[in-house]
């Protein structure tokens, strides 16, 4: 009888286990997400700690960062956020720490001119540092 | 009876990524199909050449999203012989131990998409539900669930420490009796058996004529697993069972790729439980001196092979993917001919087909 | 007047289309909150099935160029038509609004016409998808039915009369006819899981072999029509499996109707419900082969016992 009703049956108590309590569903976005801290989401570039060395933009596989040197002290730092496939070599490969992957997940935008942000810009002697917004 | 001819694809409920068929059906039996491939190629081979090996890493995780940690841990260990790189242990360890897990959750997709796809959606919910557990794991281990970047030439970017092991293995456990109730329901639901029992059958002559790898030549009796044949990370230090049937249909092919998650879990734990201190990477130069490598991996749908070519620059000068999917595309007019209808989309599933990986 | 009044009432309110069309939407949304709860998920907002319907009235309404427009255009208003008139026979509360003797045999009848016009539409609009589909719903049809009137033709026999409200009447003085026809019972259900193509007879419209079965050329209004047809279908098939066999809204217990029979037509609902999680879908050669070698003889069985009791 145990054997009839297994075959004909099996998911029965798996099906009451998750009836009280097994759902899974999130109610994103009226529920917070919690992200582990560790989660390589939105490109954070500190201008502060960026020499303009170029070792992120020579490793970029999508070639989504440039970098436009006008001298020695001048130079910018473009990141483009459309080309950019948040892989995170760029956070490994320099060597002054200035790039983090942080965990936030939503750098989706309405307007298409934020997409191209240009992350550092080391322009006159006053050493004019763009922020991020 | 007049011949109908059904398109399956390159747009079809049945299949995940586009793939065209052309099945040529009398009443309720195929008669002969036609395949066409190549709708997700992106020439990657080609944009191999255009980066640098260091670049690379990353185009080559994207080629597929359900396999990616193995092209990287295949790709990476065809330039770390290049470069005569010893990788520490611990990095080793580190390395199989992703590998492990995406198998367990390549295998768990697999079995939900099987599953919606002969109707029976219940589990196939339960079965992406329990994949979100190794997916979470995934995600605090690497930062990505999908694309992980653990590996970097010459070791892994990754670290782990005692708390988070003991995290990890509870939810192994747990991962463990969850996947143990899908063993059950495919050992004896009824209904499930009668859809994928006889359906799709190879035989291991034909597994051997076609070359075909993975869990579909092992559900047909035929006994490779590069993980045992020709050990690469740290799998000569690990003990497991290559999981093999006899009867070769789609019920076989299911039953091995179940075991084959619990035995990845036992693998799981061997790793964590022995974990060796050290290092996790050793420095590479950029510059490859010139020669060949030839990198074999046991990808979740069988055995990748990658080719690397250097002449002595910073960029490759030819990386060849040979994925295990070609080798299963191969056999499916076979496999669908004189096949029922309604049985067209179980015999696609089977077989555990990653377009994007065969199309490159 | 007042009889032209109360005929409207009947037809248009309750429990005719608007009394149906609430019902309908309600069990929908019912058996999808179900569904998702068993398989971990939250399931639809309350209003989902009327915001299908609204938005599937809204839309574009196309076909084939080859396909035969009319007849397409007509047959939801068949099956619609067919469903709706089944419910005058069928007590809801303590009156059929139109019972008689050998109603059971007209509400058969009626929703037997659903199914033709299903695989008629498959049939017409003349895409491959469709016409596999069509087909499929027929050999379903021939697979299911017979068992499902011999099971049914089981309660009139011991009741003694073939209208629905006897047989229900006869029910709370008695006891109920699932009790004593359990074979009858099981087979009723599986043959309207089987009419109803609910999952696991939900062959015709196999979303992953033949995209949505018959109606896959079906857009806009005719669409929502059809879904409407077959949910008004649902309704009318547990209305009348719990009258045959579970005793309508008849007791002896000093309940209000609307309770009783609300709570044994939700129950089986639920039922339904979990059976549809239960199992894999089957394939059609296989559901042909369970209907005529598994429930087609114990239909004869127990036809024969349900005779041999009522002789004695």
């Amino acid at each position: 009888m145990s054997r009839f009703v297994k075959t004909l049956a099996h998911l029965l108590p798996e099906l009451a286990r998750t009836l009280f309590g097994g759902r899974v569903t999130v109610r994103y976005p009226f529920a917070p997400l919690e992200l582990p801290a560790c989660f390589r989401g939105k490109v954070v570039i500190r201008p502060e700690l960026c020499a303009g060395c170029g070792l992120c933009v020579r490793d970029c596989p999508a070639f989504a960062l440039e970098l436009v040197r006008e001298s020695r002290e001048q130079f910018r730092l473009i990141h483009y956020h459309d080309r950019c496939a948040y892989c995170g070599q760029c956070e490994d490969s320099c060597r002054h720490g200035a790039i983090t992957l942080v965990n936030e997940f939503v750098p989706a935008t309405a307007q298409r001119d934020t997409l191209t942000r240009v992350a550092v810009e080391r322009g006159t002697s006053t050493r004019q540092n763009l922020d991020e917004d | 009876m007049t011949r109908v001819t059904i398109p399956i694809g390159p747009q079809h409920p049945a299949l995940k990524e586009p793939l065209s068929f052309l099945l040529t059906v009398e009443g309720e039996r195929v008669m002969e199909s036609a395949l066409r491939i190549g709708y997700v190629h992106r020439g990657l081979e080609h944009i191999f050449q255009n980066r640098s090996y260091v670049q690379n890493v990353h185009v080559v995780e994207r080629i597929c999203g359900i396999c990616s940690h193995i092209h990287t841990t295949a790709y990476c260990q065809g330039v770390e012989a290049l470069l005569e790189l010893e990788v520490p242990p611990r990095a080793l360890y580190l390395r199989t131990l992703l590998c492990e897990l995406e198998r367990i959750h390549s295998h768990l997709l697999w079995l939900g998409v099987l599953a919606e796809h002969i109707g029976f959606t219940t589990i196939f919910m339960y079965a992406w539900r329990d994949r979100e557990i190794v997916l979470d794991i995934m995600e605090e281990l690497s930062g990505g669930r999908v694309a992980h970047a653990v590996n970097v030439i010459g070791g892994v970017r990754i670290d782990l420490d005692q708390e988070h092991i003991h995290s990890i293995l509870a939810r192994l456990d747990e991962l463990e009796r969850q996947v143990e109730t899908f063993l059950g329901v495919i050992q004896h639901e009824r209904t499930l058996q009668a859809r994928t029992r006889g359906v799709g059958h190879l035989s291991a002559e034909q597994v051997r004529r076609y070359c075909v790898v993975g869990p579909v030549a092992r559900a047909s009796g035929v006994d490779v697993d590069m993980r045992r044949d020709a050990p690469y990370a740290a799998y000569a230090w690990l003990d497991f069972q290559v999981i093999t049937a006899e009867e070769g249909d789609v019920w076989a092919r299911t039953m091995v790729r179940v075991l084959e998650s619990i035995e990845s879990l036992h693998i799981c734990r061997q790793l964590l439980n022995e974990l060796p201190v050290g290092s996790l990477t050793v420095r590479a130069s950029r510059r490859v001196p010139p020669g060949e490598a030839v990198s074999r991996c046991e990808a979740p749908r069988g055995e990748l092979v990658y080719y690397i070519r250097s002449d002595g620059s910073d960029r490759p000068a030819r990386v060849k993917v040979r994925t295990p999917t070609l080798t299963t595309l191969i056999t499916l007019p076979d496999q669908l001919r004189g096949v029922n209808t309604a049985d067209v989309p179980t015999v696609l599933s089977g077989v555990d087909l990653c377009i994007a990986c065969a199309d490159r | 007047m007042r009889d032209l009044l109360s005929a409207l009432f009947t037809l248009l309110i309750f429990p005719g289309f608007g009394f149906l069309f609430v019902c309908a939407l309600v069990f929908q949304w019912i058996d999808r909150q179900v569904t998702a709860r068993l398989q971990g998920r939250i399931g639809p907002p309350w209003f989902q099935p009327l915001a299908d319907f609204v938005k599937l009235m809204a839309k574009e309404d196309v076909l084939p160029v080859n396909a035969h427009e009319r007849a397409c255009a007509a047959l939801p208003m068949v099956s619609l038509a067919a469903v709706l008139t089944t419910v005058l026979v069928i007590p809801i509360g303590r009156h059929a609004p139109n019972a008689f003797e050998g109603d059971l045999i007209v509400a058969l009848f009626l929703l037997s016409l659903p199914a033709l016009a299903y695989f008629l539409a498959g049939w017409l609009s003349v895409s491959v998808f469709s016409v596999v589909g069509g087909s499929r719903a027929l050999l379903q049809y021939f697979a299911y039915e017979v068992p499902f009137l011999m099971a049914l033709g089981g309660p009139a026999i011991l009741c003694g009369s073939w209208s629905i409200s006897r047989i229900a009447v006869q029910q709370s003085q008695t006891v109920w006819m699932m009790f004593v026809q359990p074979v009858g019972f099981l087979l009723a259900f599986v043959g309207l899981i089987g009419k109803l193509k609910r999952s696991p007879f939900d062959i015709p419209k196999a979303k992953s072999e033949i995209g949505a079965g018959p109606l896959t050329e079906f857009s806009g209004r005719k669409l929502a029509l059809w879904h409407l047809s077959l949910d008004m279908k649902t309704v009318v098939g547990i209305f009348l499996l719990v009258n045959v066999f579970l005793g309508g809204s008849f007791t002896e217990l000093a309940v209000p109707t609307a309770l009783i029979f609300g709570v044994k037509a939700l129950l089986t609902l639920l039922a339904f419900s979990v059976v549809g999680v239960l199992y894999a879908r089957l394939r059609i050669d296989q559901l042909v082969s369970l209907g005529w070698r598994v429930l087609a003889p114990l239909a004869l069985v127990q036809t024969l016992v349900v005779i041999w009791i009522g002789v004695q």
